[in-house]
């Protein structure tokens, strides 16, 4: 899978080993390794690193190398190619889209701090470099669950996307079969028809060209129904998948953006109890007074209630008999509701009655 | 804590209208103190600069004000009258009721518009001073404006043609409004007694004879003692009721609370585990848990705090003190205000004072009303701001009374003393 590296000016390049050149061996292949981004050619890296790990041979630079590690470039430029490889890393791991964000600018200053982030690790000196690494890695640790099921749900995307090409692709097909065979039916159906009208001639029957011909046409609608039919399960497939894929894109949406812990449904009431706690409703409580109406027809046909007249007269009989007022009341003066109130309120009448008597000056 | 307490507890006539006695009579020194300071101040200044707009207040205003205050006109150094003092404020407060009581009589109204009427009407005087507004007026327009409240919309005409006055239950009705703080619903024990009388047939054991007689008879009770007395600022509905019930018949309304706190809780070792108990079938039924929402589990504790013997004693020693305060005014009393030895004793002393007393600018509840729009109008046409000719269209919309002359110093002022609420501050 060697590409050229460099196609007009390859006698610059040389392996830094055996020194060998592309001008006079133009089979060689360089390679890497992403350890530390020296290349040397294939042979060399085969010779040196056949028996096991061994250090890299380039003046100056310590890193162990495996075999394993070496491929080809695909840049020219080694340094695009390292920050290449840097930038799939990070985005491996920081992998979150904008919909995981509650506002656009989460996001956006997410992706600025992502981009100082790699900036760092390609252009930063060591120290930076290293913190940069750190904070990588101390990242992929915590959020170890999220990336992969941010990975999961792209790869999924993918893979539906893919489908749904697969399906427009396959249902185009079918349609230019489907055009096809039409072609060559409606071909078939000519000549016999012609056929047919030949020996109608040589029989000398003329009146029935009209049915022929009407016959004809009608199965050319038939046929154009038909075509028109055909094209319908391979739309509704793509019907399908765009759904399908859409549907993910929601669930996506609505799964990150944290919604509040739900809260049950809107009382109206804040939170009061209906249910009497001195008293029991049963049948059978009713009052003379109102005895007379239950034949009344002019109460009984608006829909009045009966059960709820005794609900209503029980609760007051009832409500507000353990409110002992002096002792509330009094206990309420501290914490304001009662003789501070009653102050207030001799302020609001001494405003009010000093507005007046602006207003007569 | 009971469900019907906790809802109780919401209504405004417990927030805002209900007080310890030791409160109501704070209240009313403080009102009837405010009172004598504002007279006093309309008084000096109405005698110092006679010639002025305030003068024909007084001018219009029927006679009887006419011989209080010509005396601080012609003294260089006005003396001031005699003010009421507390205690015959509400003794006067009291006789209006009465009167009230016999102007729903004369009305024919029914008994929900005649307590209503009496409880505006008592709210009313209850932070404002009999010196200031007039008690006669208010009283008809308490009756107007309780019938509104209860959902009777009567005609002005029928006031009119009853009682011979339009203008100043209509000058007064913002008023009565206002002072209510605009709290209309006010809570009744007379379908609490139809409630307590159908428990008790529930109960099946109890003679129906003796049943219709103490209904007959605590409602009849119903209708004068708690309005005489302070009970609705003291008592929630069903105590009056209960003890109306006592006072008519004290078994009935015995049998009644007895079978209604009849929780015993079980033996004192039991009581300290929090087991929830099974309920015995037949009690169970119609409780539930607050929180529980009809599961029909509560613990010992919770039942014993709502229906069991602690609570039960506290419940009967208020019903008996309100029943003390009840029988002061047993519609026998009826007699005892409209009795003419009584007025000339008691009653008139005490009117012919505040006819000295009253306050000079607040007495005639029309011209009151005409000035404050006037002044609402004068302003708007000076100042030209719509924002002005809003504030006065506004008030002309609201019958213009307190608010009406300038929405805008009145905001202001009422901002500076801390209070957002435009209808005069909270209660």
């Amino acid at each position: 899978m060697a590409r050229p590296l460099d196609p007009l000016g390859f006698e610059d390049e040389m392996c830094p080993v055996c020194k060998s050149r592309k001008y006079l061996n133009p089979d060689i292949v360089f390679v890497f390794n992403p350890e530390c981004y020296h290349s040397m050619c294939l042979n060399c890296a085969n010779r040196l690193f056949n028996d096991g790990p061994n250090q890299c041979p380039h003046a100056g630079c310590n890193k162990t190398l495996r075999r394993k590690g070496f491929r080809s470039a695909f840049f020219g430029d080694l340094a695009v190619e390292r920050e290449v490889d840097i930038r799939r890393r990070v985005a491996a791991v920081f992998n979150q889209v904008e919909e995981d964000f509650e506002t656009l600018q989460d996001y956006n200053n997410y992706l600025q701090m992502v981009e100082d982030l790699t900036f760092e690790l390609v252009n930063g000196t060591d120290e930076r470099r290293r913190q940069a690494e750190a904070q990588l890695q101390a990242w992929e640790a915590e959020h170890r669950q999220d990336i992969e099921r941010n990975k999961k749900a792209g790869r999924e995307a993918d893979e539906m996307s893919r489908k749904r090409l697969a399906a427009e692709r396959d249902a185009a097909r079918q349609r230019r079969i489907e055009a096809i065979k039409e072609a060559e039916e409606e071909k078939r159906e000519r000549v016999r028809s012609r056929e047919m009208e030949l020996d109608n001639l040589a029989k000398g029957i003329t009146t029935t060209t009209e049915p022929a011909t009407k016959v004809q046409l009608k199965r050319r609608g038939q046929v154009n129904r038909v075509a028109e039919a055909a094209p319908n399960p391979a739309a509704s497939a793509m019907a399908t998948g765009a759904s399908e894929v859409e549907r993910l894109s929601i669930r996506g949406l609505k799964e990150k953006p944290k919604a509040p812990a739900p809260q049950g449904p809107y009382d109206p009431f804040g939170g009061m109890d209906f249910a009497p706690s001195r008293y029991k409703l049963h049948g059978g409580l009713t009052h003379p007074l109102i005895e007379k109406y239950r034949l009344d027809r002019q109460h009984v046909a608006g829909g009045y209630s009966f059960d709820d007249f005794a609900a209503r007269a029980l609760y007051e009989a009832f409500a507000g008999l353990g409110v002992f007022v002096e002792d509330e009341k009094e206990a309420g003066s501290a914490s304001g509701i009662g003789l501070s109130q009653e102050t207030t309120m001799a302020a609001g009448i001494a405003a009010v009655d000093d507005a007046d008597r602006m207003d007569l000056d | 804590m009971a469900s019907e307490d906790a809802r109780y507890r919401a209504t405004s006539q417990f927030e805002a209208w209900s007080f310890s006695p030791a409160q109501l009579a704070a209240m009313r020194e403080k009102t009837n103190a405010i009172a004598r300071q504002r007279i006093a101040e309309r008084m000096l200044s109405s005698a110092s600069n006679p010639p002025t707009s305030n003068n024909t207040s007084h001018a219009n205003t029927p006679d009887p004000s006419g011989t209080g205050t010509p005396n601080p006109n012609e003294n260089s150094a006005p003396t001031l009258p005699d003010f009421l003092k507390p205690e015959e404020e509400a003794l006067l407060v009291s006789f209006y009721v009465s009167e009230l009581l016999r102007a729903a009589d004369h009305l024919g109204v029914p008994d929900e518009v005649r307590a209503t009427a009496t409880v505006f009407f008592r709210r009313f005087f209850l932070t404002n001073s009999i010196m200031t507004y007039p008690p006669q007026e208010m009283i008809l327009v308490a009756l107007f404006v309780g019938s509104k409240a209860e959902g009777r919309f009567p005609r002005i005409i029928e006031f009119q043609q009853k009682f011979n006055t339009k203008q100043d239950i209509l000058a007064g009705e913002f008023l009565l409004c206002q002072g209510n703080r605009f709290n209309f619903e006010v809570r009744h024990p007379f379908r609490a007694l139809m409630g307590a009388m159908m428990e008790l047939r529930s109960y099946g054991d109890i003679d129906e004879q003796r049943i219709i007689a103490a209904e007959k008879r605590a409602h009849e009770i119903l209708l004068f003692s708690p309005l005489m007395t302070d009970a609705y600022f003291h008592y929630t509905p069903s105590q009056i009721m209960f003890a109306a019930l006592s006072l008519a018949d004290r078994g009935l309304a015995e049998r009644l609370i007895q079978e209604t706190f009849h929780f015993v809780p079980p033996t004192t070792n039991n009581d300290n585990t929090p087991a929830v108990t099974p309920l015995p079938g037949t009690e169970n039924s119609g409780i539930s848990r607050k929180e529980g929402g009809g599961k029909g589990t509560m613990t010992n504790d919770e039942r014993a705090a709502i229906i069991g013997p602690g609570i039960r004693d506290k419940v009967m020693g208020t019903i008996e003190a309100c029943r003390n305060m009840l029988s002061n005014e047993l519609p026998e009393r009826k007699s005892h205000w409209t009795s003419e030895s009584i007025f000339k004793s008691q009653i008139r002393p005490v009117r012919k004072k505040l006819t000295k007393c009253r306050d000079p600018e607040r007495w005639n509840l029309s011209e009151l009303q005409r000035q404050r729009r006037e002044a609402g109008l004068r302003r708007a046409d000076s100042e030209e701001r719509p924002a002005a000719s809003n504030g006065a269209k506004d008030a002309g919309i609201f019958g213009g009374d307190l608010a009406a002359g300038a929405p805008e110093k009145k905001r202001r002022k009422v901002d500076g003393s801390g209070l957002e609420d435009p209808f005069g501050g909270p209660l």
